[in-house]
């Protein structure tokens, strides 16, 4: 003869909070740790200094404001001056948020809650947007306030400020949307991290030789068109035919129109794309 | 040595998908080679030039990084460092088998491909395949040591690495003339030149600081590594 017990456990009547709501926690979760919050000092180290080296110029430039009344860089121009140091926290940081739920087979956790592939690449990138925008953006305002307080002769360039930030917005896009398909091939942290940036230095140290090449034989219009195949003067290029900046590239111009932003979003697509199919083979696992 | 340590090393070094990461710099040089001359840059400054900002520049520190980490960082970060060590086989023994791994790996996909494009270029004129591929593989074998270490003291050791080799040796050492001293690529450029004729090359640093350097370098590396290794202890990651 056999008999139920009730032995006590109790059922959940709570407010059931949904996707969205698991999704946006994990992408606090996950800017969290970007920057190492809630993590050991050791993991702060990283980007905390890199976010501090991303601030010197800007804290330079309105020291040179207020003192010889004098732009040393121009707002438009400030994520491809200082591009090493996005890629180096680029390429550091987007492992710490792919690697570690690949390696320990979390995602079949993750996926038998709400969130599904979609939704947890989302947060993903989101996270990392938002992280890597953070790192461009608070640069260009500290330079914006610091233009606005020393009251700098003639009218603040307040349309250019605001350009680059938008374009910083597509920056972070692009750069996260690229970095953790990257990253997320490999389950382990310092491959990520070495694959990304390989990826980003072959495109940073050949394009000016191809540049160059291109250009020394007459093939000017065929040069231009080497410049997008580096996110940092993509983006630059797209900048420059939206705001009409000039042009930040080491020597000559970009392509006309808007070929350049066609293909930043066809990049991003990629990034996105690569992405998805990478979490859905994981996810079968 | 230890043949079967050094065995492993290669397998999980060249397995599967990571053998891209290594293939991926030595053929993008090639290929701006083919492209150069393709596009008649087959002139000595050209060729230089190629070499001192894409193959000593970029490409070597990478390498290194990939290869010297490679060989140790994964093993310690997955824990299966435990199975290894457990043997009984002498850790500076150990240390010393990974460091030849990651030198040969440096000399097949860095020094090699230096030399194949630089022949591509300019032949065997005024011997400069020969000279930066011998200064490439010296650098790379200080490279394979200074990285290997860094590998065994941190978590952080790519991280570091890409640092060193981004901020001080690129950014710092294109700016400021005193860093270049400090620098393991700038020490076998001039090994390069001593070997080149070339009229277009330069080196910062005289020869007579750079061969005790980078023997002090690697020596020192490879040894501590080694005693690193002998009272190591895994700690948690984060």
């Amino acid at each position: 003869m056999s008999e139920i017990y009730d032995i006590g456990y109790r059922h959940y009547d709570g407010p059931r909070l949904g996707r969205g709501y698991a999704t946006r926690a994990l992408a606090v979760h996950s800017l969290r740790g970007v920057f190492g919050l809630g993590r050991p000092a050791r993991s702060k180290l990283t980007p905390f200094s890199l976010a501090a080296i991303m601030l010197l110029p800007a804290i330079v430039n309105v020291a040179t404001m207020a003192l010889i009344q004098q732009r040393v860089i121009q707002y438009s121009g400030y994520a491809v001056i200082m591009q090493a140091v996005v890629a180096i926290f680029l390429a550091s940081q987007a492992p710490t948020l792919v690697a570690p739920d690949l390696r320990h087979r979390v995602l079949p956790l993750y996926l038998s809650r709400p969130v599904t592939i979609a939704s947890y690449v989302g947060a993903k990138v989101a996270a990392m947007t938002v992280a890597v925008f953070a790192l461009v953006a608070v640069p260009l305002t500290v330079m914006y306030l610091g233009e606005l307080v020393v009251d700098m002769p003639g009218p603040p360039a307040t349309g250019e400020f605001f350009g680059s930030v938008v374009m910083a917005l597509a920056l972070a896009f692009l750069l996260s949307a690229f970095g953790l398909a990257l990253a997320s091939f490999t389950p382990r942290r310092g491959l990520g991290v070495a694959s990304v940036i390989t990826v980003y230095l072959l495109s940073f140290a050949s394009i000016p030789l191809v540049y160059g090449a291109l250009e020394s034989t007459g093939h000017d219009e065929a040069a231009s068109w080497a410049w997008l195949l580096n996110p940092f003067w993509l983006v630059d290029s797209v900048q420059s035919w939206l705001f009409g900046t000039p042009p930040h590239s080491i020597e000559g111009g970009y392509p006309s129109g808007p070929a350049s932003a066609v293909f930043l979003v066809a990049l991003v697509g990629i990034g996105l794309g690569a992405l998805m199919l990478r979490y859905r083979k994981a996810a079968a696992r | 040595m230890n043949t079967v340590v050094a065995g492993i090393t290669y397998r999980a070094l060249l397995g599967r998908r990571r053998i891209i990461l290594l293939l991926l710099l030595p053929l993008g040089l090639i290929a701006l080679a083919v492209l150069l001359r393709f596009f008649g840059g087959n002139d000595q400054p050209t060729a230089v030039g190629l070499m001192q900002s894409f193959a000593i520049g970029t490409m070597l520190p990478l390498l290194g990084l990939i290869a010297g980490t490679g060989v140790i960082a994964p093993e310690i970060d997955d824990g299966t460092i435990i199975h290894l060590m457990s043997k009984p086989i002498s850790r500076p023994v150990i240390a010393l088998t990974k460091f030849v791994v990651a030198v040969t790996l440096l000399a097949v996909f860095a020094a090699l491909p230096t030399y194949v494009a630089a022949w591509l270029l300019v032949g065997n004129e005024d011997r400069i395949a020969a000279g930066f591929a011998a200064g490439s593989l010296a650098a790379g074998i200080a490279y394979a040591a200074v990285f290997l270490l860094l590998g065994v003291v941190t978590r952080h050791a790519v991280t570091i690495g890409i640092i060193y080799a981004l901020v001080w040796e690129s950014l710092v050492g294109n700016l400021l003339a005193g860093a270049r001293t400090y620098s393991i690529q700038r020490w076998g450029q001039s090994i390069a030149d001593q070997i080149s004729t070339s009229a277009f090359f330069e080196a910062d640093v005289s020869l007579s600081f750079a061969v005790p350097a980078l023997l002090i370098v690697t020596v020192a590396a490879v040894l501590w590594a080694g005693h690193r290794l002998r009272a190591f202890s895994l700690t948690g990651d984060e």
